[in-house]
């Protein structure tokens, strides 16, 4: 049974949330985006550790671009993030989602 | 004031507008490697049912109240504030105090991003005629929505008048928690026991258990549920263990 989830997890969607690159940023600020390269990795940081001591990390792509401010605001509080770490929190899933 | 009331105000009135969650539990008897949050603070009560049969039947149902705090963004500490038990057997019946415990958690490495996630755990068991030493290493990794962990516990006791008895213990236990979704976790724990009375393994004690969990989170509670059976038939140890684990923050 293991193995067989082991393999349908490994796709795609559920690969671990990329390290920030120049190209993400640039992506991202295409999309207007006030990010810089230190928020993002902020962001990504607080996104691989402060989400998965209450579960496992969804894929960025399992909620729309205008879902994902209000889905990490209703958490943040569980999940001990201020007003800044949580922006830079969203700023990330959305410079990944820029990419594509 | 009276110490009792002091804590009172501190857990009912200031900690409500300083801290938050501090994680929810996937597994009943397995750690996992990720951390509280810093500032975080958590309310954990354990319910543990063990029935041993053999050489004759008795009940034990232990209770742990633990008070969780996330120190740092790697470090995580708690505080046992009373660990006791109602026992029904035979020749006894009735309640007894056991014992309190600090217990510190850091944080090497992340389950997700790096090859495998890594915490080192450390706790200190004082009580009546009682001091336990326990060390345990951690290991997770997420694939998805599945979580794998792994622990390798070494504990020592001594225990006793002028804790003079002794015994140590070797454990490792193995789990896996899938994600049906983000509120329901299945799964599956086990684990291996090496018992060394007085530090010796000349009985050559070991025992396994098994068996399956489910954990619930909503908003800032989780209550995790794990039943575990022994296959291996060791007198004098549990044949069947229950516990279920109900956390909250403020």
């Amino acid at each position: 049974m293991f193995i067989g989830l082991f393999c349908g997890c490994q796709s795609d969607s559920y690969a671990p949330p990329p390290p920030v690159t120049s190209q993400m940023l640039a992506a991202s600020v295409r999309k207007e985006s006030h990010a810089n390269f230190a928020m993002l990795r902020e962001g990504r940081t607080l996104f691989v550790h402060r989400c998965i001591e209450c579960h496992t990390l969804p894929p960025v792509w399992r909620y729309r671009t205008d879902e994902w401010p209000g889905i990490v605001s209703s958490m943040s509080h569980r999940s001990s993030l201020k007003p800044a770490e949580r922006e830079a929190v969203v700023a990330y899933i959305l410079a990944v989602r820029s990419q594509r | 004031m009276k110490l009792a009331l002091r804590i009172v105000i501190f857990v009912f009135v200031i900690l409500p507008h300083v801290s938050s969650f501090g994680g929810a539990r996937h597994f009943g008897f397995i750690y996992e490697a990720p951390t509280s949050a810093p500032g975080s603070f958590e309310l954990e009560n354990w319910v543990t049912w063990a029935r041993t049969t053999d050489p004759e039947r008795s009940d034990e149902v232990s209770f742990r109240h633990e008070i969780e705090i996330g120190v740092t963004d790697r470090l995580q500490a708690s505080i046992y504030l009373a660990d006791w038990f109602y026992e029904n057997s035979p020749g006894h019946s009735g309640s007894t105090y056991s014992d309190s415990a600090l217990e510190l958690i850091y944080n090497l490495t992340n389950p997700v991003i790096d090859p495998i996630g890594l915490s080192l755990y450390q706790e200190y068991k004082v009580g009546d005629r009682l001091f336990e030493w326990e060390s345990k290493l951690i290991a997770q990794k997420n694939f998805g929505p599945l979580i794998l962990a792994y622990n390798a516990t070494l504990e020592a006791v001594w225990e006793g008048q002028g804790l003079t008895e002794r015994e140590g213990e070797f454990q490792q236990a193995l789990g896996a928690s899938y994600e049906i979704s983000p509120r329901i976790s299945v799964g599956l724990e086990f684990l291996h026991e090496f018992l060394f009375p007085d530090w010796d393994d000349a009985e050559r004690i070991r025992n396994v258990f098994i068996g399956p969990n489910v954990s619930y989170r909503h908003n800032s509670w989780f209550v995790t549920v794990t039943a575990l059976a022994q296959p291996t038939n060791t007198p004098d140890e549990p044949e069947f263990q229950l516990r279920t684990i109900f956390g909250f923050g403020f």
